[in-house]
């Protein structure tokens, strides 16, 4: 008896130290996944999407119906607004021409604001809900590696943590900390300069995210939008992550910081779109001398 | 059949499992409580329970593979799910002999199994820093909800399974030695 209760307990403590072994080695900074992970990763994406399609066919039909009840006043409303558009998508053709010929005059072909969409699904979301992580139907095949930036019609939700093949996994912007630092920029209307700062987090309490200005500004409107800066190398300039509600300084007092509230819903995600900047500053072909340490690895 | 049916049915719950927790209501999470359906705990639950024998230890080692490929598709951290399955269902299989496998017995088990699994996924993640929740916060807004939908969960699974995993369970193993 003794023998069986001394095997129960070496088995359980072995147990304990695969677990942190395996903890430890999934802490790691890896910059792939295993052949392994990926493999599951993929199979589980599959056979998701083939189950999840008579759910979503569902979804749709009670979205539609719900659309439809509210259609009426919504048409109105759209009508309105559609004039509204129509003078300033005129401003924007404008603008765009001009931006053009400008960039032309000074053979500047490509600038951080270029990218190119990918669109994606949702198709699982992370059971375990302090994962703040989705898995999209597009992976590396795709085009698709890790770091890029996803967004919603509304604005930016995420990026991607990790890219498999087919599939790929995404950390939403409520599961951000310091680790993944998104460089960020808001108008100030006063004199027409630019603060610029970094979104270094999510506070739970609030639902809001954590913006920390590098420097300190007198005035910082809220309500005012605060877009991607482009500045970190990763993301590309103009991505719009959210509005400031209150402007205050952090809890020692030195640094200013304004809590953002996203202007995407995190919640409900179907379709999103992965961003993948044309302009890449991290590994350009050209400097090969320090290719391999990678200093600048994130924001 | 007997011997291939758990492991598939585990593997078709796994898969469900992201795409269920895509149909949880956002108001639930707008009102901050958290849902977490261990579905295939549950399952492995009833398998301890009704399938297993005292010297066969199938639960167990479903338990592992599955916690593992948990922790692989749905989390980016190896391993908290793999140990935290793997251990309760253990210490369960050892309790077996204690209890007669009954409804009431069943629905008791489940409640503690599924406190304690979920209580130990909570020290884990707090220990690693994946949350930073209070103890308080994750009673009442985690554990209390988390708990009562897996009863409802539980309650259906038991109904279409029971008889099943019993039937099942004689079919594999030699009916004499069975203790149901």
């Amino acid at each position: 008896m003794s023998f069986f209760r001394r095997k129960r307990l070496f088995s359980i403590l072995l147990g304990l130290i695969i677990m942190v072994g395996l903890i430890g080695y999934s802490l790691s900074d890896r910059d792939e996944l295993s052949a392994v992970e990926e493999f599951f990763q993929d199979v589980f994406g599959w056979t998701q999407q083939a189950f999840l399609a008579p759910f979503n066919y569902i979804t749709k039909v009670v979205d539609n119906i719900d659309g439809m009840i509210n259609m009426y006043h919504e048409n109105q409303v759209l009508k309105e607004n559609l004039a509204q558009y129509q003078r300033v998508l005129y401003e924007v053709q404008e603008l765009r021409n001009d931006n053009e010929e400008l960039m032309a005059l000074l053979k500047k072909t490509e600038s951080i604001r270029d990218y190119t969409p990918i669109q994606a699904s949702i198709i699982a979301r992370s059971p375990e809900q302090w994962f703040k992580q989705v898995t999209i139907n597009k992976g590396k095949q795709d085009g698709i590696s890790q770091d890029m930036a996803v967004i919603t019609a509304d604005g930016m939700i995420g990026k991607i943590q990790s890219a498999s093949q087919f599939t790929s996994s995404v950390l939403l912007l409520n599961g951000f900390d310091r680790s993944n630092r998104i460089a960020v920029t808001v108008m100030l209307t006063e004199d027409g300069g630019e603060a610029q700062g970094f979104i270094m987090g999510f506070n739970e309490e609030r639902e809001q995210l954590i913006l920390e200005f590098t420097e300190y500004y007198d005035e910082i409107p809220e309500g005012e939008s605060v877009f991607s800066s482009g500045l970190g190398g990763i993301f590309p300039r103009g991505l719009e992550i959210g509005t400031i509600e209150e402007v205050t300084t952090d809890q020692y007092g030195l640094t200013q910081i304004a809590y953002v509230q996203p202007s995407a819903d995190m919640e409900n995600l179907n379709h999103v779109i992965v961003v993948d900047r044309t302009m890449v500053t991290d590994h350009t072909p050209d400097d090969t001398e320090d290719d391999d340490d990678k200093s600048e690895e994130e924001d | 059949m007997s011997r291939i049916a758990p492991p598939l049915i585990l593997l078709l719950l796994l898969i469900l499992q992201g795409g269920v927790s895509l149909l949880i209501p956002a108001s639930i999470s707008e009102a901050g409580l958290i849902i977490v359906i261990h579905s295939v705990f549950l399952f492995l639950l009833l398998l301890v329970m009704f399938y297993d024998l005292e010297d066969t230890y199938y639960a167990l080692f479903f338990a592992i593979l599955s916690g593992l490929l948990i922790d692989i598709v749905y989390t980016s951290i190896i391993g908290v799910y793999m140990f935290s399955y793997a251990i309760i269902t253990y210490f369960f299989h050892g309790m077996r002999k204690l209890l007669h496998a009954n409804f009431y017995v069943a629905l008791i088990l489940m409640i503690i199994g599924v406190g304690l699994v979920d209580s130990l996924l909570y020290f884990i993640y707090q220990f690693i820093g994946v949350t930073n929740m209070g103890i308080a916060d994750y009673l009442s807004h985690r554990l209390m909800p988390t708990l009562f939908v897996n009863l409802l969960v539980f309650l259906i699974f038991y109904l279409i399974f029971k008889r099943k995993l019993v039937k099942w369970s004689n079919d594999r193993f030699d009916p004499k030695r069975s203790t149901n």
